[in-house]
């Protein structure tokens, strides 16, 4: 069965507000999933809070909707606990930036293979539109009281200094080209991120379609190369970090991407052979009469150094 | 020949007491004693105060601890000034001569109120604060003897022997005192051997310089000073014995009860479990594998529980190892796997607490704690275990009920049980049952929080279902549904499972009641409480009077039923809370679910185990009519 972008499409009704860029996400999602052909059943959206934390609910792949900040370490352990799922974690940059930016490190540390998607617009939505860590200093969108006043923070830059190995910015009312970085992405062998531009059409006055249209451009247009050959991975990462740094104009496309890096599943298969050769899940933990696939005698075995055997006087 | 004894061993924390406190366990085993040895220390890594009580019998498995002891080996005079009271008259106390002109009031990693303690003391006596002057007077007064050995002379013949330079020689201090152990008890150099070649497996140089100081201060000990606390013949009649701490116990029971996941963030006292676990990672026995198990050390304790659950809902038995402040952050995750209802257990030491605490002093004061973390309400099992063995059968139970009724299940134990070292039977595998709850591998339009029954099917994440989950009020499909009467229902499934857990978890799995006919005066207590309680009991004939223990386990469903029908057969005033904290936290919980009251209490929050000497003393001014003890001892 060739499964088509609609067939990814839950009946649920999607509530986002009208004209929110969460829907270009989602269509792009769809047409990413389609085009991999992605089995619903070994796919999973981990969710943390929020309007983009919806998403799992509007795609009929599994779906899990977590707590504020969490997604990626729940992801972490369901990825771990099954390295052949396709894992991808979509939050907002109060979520991943806020509240859960330690786990957003650590996911690059970790080169887990889970592709992060940040959709990015710079306001607390859900909350009526407090500022968010990517919202610039002094700026005041709609619904602040005074401007902003911390600074933002450069997903980019975050992202290729923890150790992301694919690195990517999109923006939500470019459907087709960000469903090809969702689609590289997942391709891709390790932790992806992807900073997915939207406008707020309620509470973010300021970055607004209009606001994007003079402004983004395309790295690939500009003969921008993000492939790290053997060797020149510091200079790569380099000239992406300054790069994202641009705001006048704004780059879309791929970053940075690295794959000479081990994933951590890979170093855990390196260590411990039969992981990756019998899926955790599948490993038989008990008889078919429900006892232990231990007995006393494999117990001794295993424990031999906690078992004193008593000499006979 | 004695038939139990009891030692402190006391020095420096980092000096490798704990090496010592293995070795001596398992020579001791390896004869077939019964040991049971708890480790004091402070948060330090190297310089503080740190000592192992170790309690030795020839006839059974030792459940608790008392004072005063027979034998104090001190590494430094630190030990000796801290520990003198401990030492029963005629006691021994095995002392470095180099140390006779130290002052108490000099050794600067003595803390100020000790120091104001041992200053009173020695002027209250008239004494000048030097070891020699304690020395004489101990002697004379408290007829306690002395062992005297010159350590650096000892070190200084070991380093010329064996060509080490000071710094490696100083590594063999601990062995001097497992020498005057050995010299005192007399026990068997080959059983010393046979516990140094498994304490250093492979390090064969090492075994040999260990052994060879054991063996001439062991003879120098017996040579010169002809005290012996020789032990008869074990009486135990086992052919062989687990040699655990609880961190470790509790790790090999995960491990039996297929644990395929454990996450963790650093803490003391439940680090080491992790630890254990990772190096059994490869589950290989005789170079077969069983599987594997990932051990991941997270970034903090949110990422520790939420990645334990999403191993959970990927379909493997997962948990995660902590303590009381990495708890304090767990509890949110912990409420969203009760909505989700997804298993995990969470293998939970307590330790001095609040906040930062007393991070290696022991406790029981997160009891209500567990039971109410996290907002709203949600079925969650909450067991507790009192020993070494508990703990390991538990440990599997909890695996089990969390799977079985798509539950978090925390397992609550506590730093006592986690640092201390008991010899035990080896558990009973044959007896071990797994019980992974109702699952379902394929099903079309998958409802996983169906309503047709209060305990859903479960589908692991990548078999042949699609399912969704959220926090939020669901729908059957675990779509955000915010209908009224979908919340009552879904509501209502999931606390049903509560009296569903309750009305199938065995009494014997949840409380435990310990008297004969003719109690008189009943102790209500749990976790680390019961080996002191059940000392106390036998201790308590000696006055004539008969005590009985009722050990609480389970708090979550608390065993309503089988507590009250034990406890109404009481006068509330017969009835004595033992609890390591200030509220006698358990016995709020008797009184709430039964409706009886547990009018007396004894309690200690010093960090120290409850002491079976100072327990007695209590239960008698219990019996006398007092309302509330409060226990201090220990160092």
């Amino acid at each position: 069965m060739v499964r088509s972008p609609n067939d990814y499409r839950t009946d649920v009704w999607v509530d986002w507000c009208p004209g929110c860029g969460n829907y270009g996400i989602l269509a792009a999602l769809y047409k990413a999933f389609a085009e991999l052909q992605l089995d619903p059943t070994n796919t999973v959206i981990v969710s943390g809070i929020g309007c983009s934390g919806k998403t799992p609910h509007f795609v009929k792949v599994n779906g899990i909707h977590t707590l504020h900040g969490r997604a990626i370490v729940f992801a972490t352990g369901i990825k771990l606990a099954n390295p052949t799922l396709t894992v991808l974690v979509h939050g907002g940059d109060g979520d991943l930036l806020g509240i859960g930016l330690g786990h957003f490190i650590a996911l690059g540390r970790k080169n887990l293979d889970i592709k992060v998607m940040l959709h990015d617009n710079r306001v607390y939505g859900l909350t009526k539109g407090q500022a968010s860590p990517t919202l610039s200093k002094g700026l005041k969108t709609k619904s602040l009281a005074q401007p902003n006043i911390l600074s933002s923070l450069n997903p980019i830059a975050l992202a290729l200094v923890s150790g992301y190995t694919f690195v990517a910015r999109g923006y939500s009312m470019l459907s087709e080209h960000l469903k090809n970085l969702i689609v590289a992405a997942i391709k891709h062998k390790g932790s992806a991120f992807i900073d997915i531009l939207q406008p707020c059409v309620t509470y973010n006055d300021i970055h607004t379609p209009e606001y994007y249209r003079k402004r983004v451009y395309f790295l690939e247009e500009e003969g921008w190369s993000p492939k790290v050959e053997e060797g020149n991975e510091i200079d790569k990462m380099f000239n992406a970090i300054r790069k994202s740094f641009e705001v006048e104009r704004i780059p879309i496309g791929i970053f940075y991407q690295n794959t000479f890096k081990q994933t951590l599943e890979e170093s855990y298969g390196q260590r411990i052979p039969s992981y990756l050769k019998t899926l955790p899940p599948w490993q038989k933990i008990l008889k078919d009469d429900g006892s232990p696939i231990f007995d006393d005698t494999l117990f001794e075995k295993m424990f031999n150094e906690y078992i004193v055997k008593v000499e006979k006087s | 020949m004695w038939d139990n004894i009891s030692l402190l061993l006391g020095g420096p924390q980092g000096s490798g007491l704990e090496s010592s406190a293995q070795v001596l366990s398992k020579a001791f085993a390896r004869l077939g004693y019964g040991i049971f040895a708890d480790r004091e220390y402070f948060s330090n890594i190297k310089g503080r105060h740190s000592y192992i009580h170790m309690n030795v019998s020839s006839r059974r498995h030792p459940i608790s601890l008392s004072y005063p002891v027979q034998i104090l080996c001190a590494m430094d005079a630190e030990t000796v000034f801290t520990h003198f009271q401990d030492v029963e008259e005629n006691g021994v106390i095995v002392y470095d001569v180099s140390t006779l002109s130290t002052r108490s009031s000099t050794i600067p990693s003595i803390e100020p109120k000790l120091r104001e303690r041992l200053k009173a003391y020695f002027s209250e006596l008239g004494l000048s604060d030097t070891i020699q002057s304690l020395i004489r007077y101990l002697r004379s007064v408290k007829k306690i003897r002395f062992v005297g050995l010159d350590y650096p002379k000892i070190l200084s013949e070991i380093s010329q022997k064996f060509t080490l330079n000071p710094g490696q020689a100083s590594r063999y201090l601990s062995s001097i005192i497992v020498g005057s152990v050995v010299g005192l008890t007399g026990l068997k150099l080959d059983a010393v051997g046979y516990a140094l070649a498994s304490r250093f497996a492979g390090r064969q140089q090492l075994i040999e310089h260990n052994l060879f100081i054991i063996e001439y201060v062991s003879e120098t000990v017996r040579e010169g000073f002809r005290i012996l606390y020789e032990l008869e013949p074990s009486k135990i009649g086992l052919e062989k014995m687990l040699v655990a701490s609880g961190n470790d116990i509790v790790a090999m029971a995960k491990i039996v009860g297929g644990l395929r996941f454990q996450s963790y963030y650093p803490i003391t006292p439940a680090a080491d479990e992790s630890f254990t676990l990772e190096t059994f990672e490869r589950l290989e026995v005789e170079g077969e594998s069983l599987g594997s198990l990932i051990v991941t050390q997270t970034e903090d304790e949110i990422a520790a529980i939420a990645s334990a659950i999403g191993a959970s809902l990927s379909g493997v038995r997962s948990a995660t190892s902590t303590s009381g402040p990495g708890f304090s952050l767990m509890v949110e995750a912990l409420g969203y796997a009760g909505q989700i209802e997804a298993p995990v257990v969470i293998t939970y030491y307590q330790r001095g607490a609040p906040s930062t605490g007393q991070p290696t002093r022991g406790g029981q004061s997160d009891l209500l704690f567990t039971l109410y973390a996290s907002h709203g309400e949600f079925p969650r099992v909450v067991l507790s275990s009192g020993d070494h063995l508990e703990a390991f059968y538990d440990t599997i139970l909890a695996l089990n009920l969390s799977e079985k009724y798509n539950v978090p299940v925390i397992h609550l134990l506590d730093k006592f049980l986690a640092n201390s070292i008991a010899t035990t039977p080896l558990p009973e595998i044959r007896k071990v049952v797994i019980d992974r709850g109702k699952t379902v591998f394929e099903k079309p339009d998958f409802k996983r929080f169906d309503l047709s029954r209060p305990i859903s099917l479960r589908a692991f994440l990548g078999s042949n279902t699609i399912q969704w989950a959220a926090g939020d009020e669901h729908d059957e499909f675990g779509h955000i549904d915010e209908d009224p009467l979908n919340r009552r229902e879904m509501y209502e499934k999931r606390m049903k499972k509560i009296e569903i857990m309750d009305s199938e978890i065995p009494s014997e799995n949840r409380c435990m009641f310990f008297g004969q006919d003719g109690v008189k005066l009943v102790m209500v207590g749990w976790g680390s409480v019961k080996g002191a309680a059940l000392d106390a009991i036998e201790a308590m004939k000696a006055y004539g009077v008969r005590c009985g223990y009722l050990h609480l386990k389970m708090f979550s469903p608390f065993p309503t039923e089988y507590v009250k029908s034990i406890l109404s057969k009481f006068r509330p005033e017969n009835l004595v809370a033992v609890e390591h904290n200030y509220l006698a936290q358990a016995s709020k919980l008797v009184t709430q679910n039964t409706g009886i009251l547990v009018e007396k209490s004894i309690v200690k929050y010093t960090g120290r185990p409850i002491y079976v000497n100072e327990l007695v003393r209590a239960l008698n001014r219990v019996l006398e009519g007092e309302r509330r003890v409060v226990l201090e001892y220990g160092a």
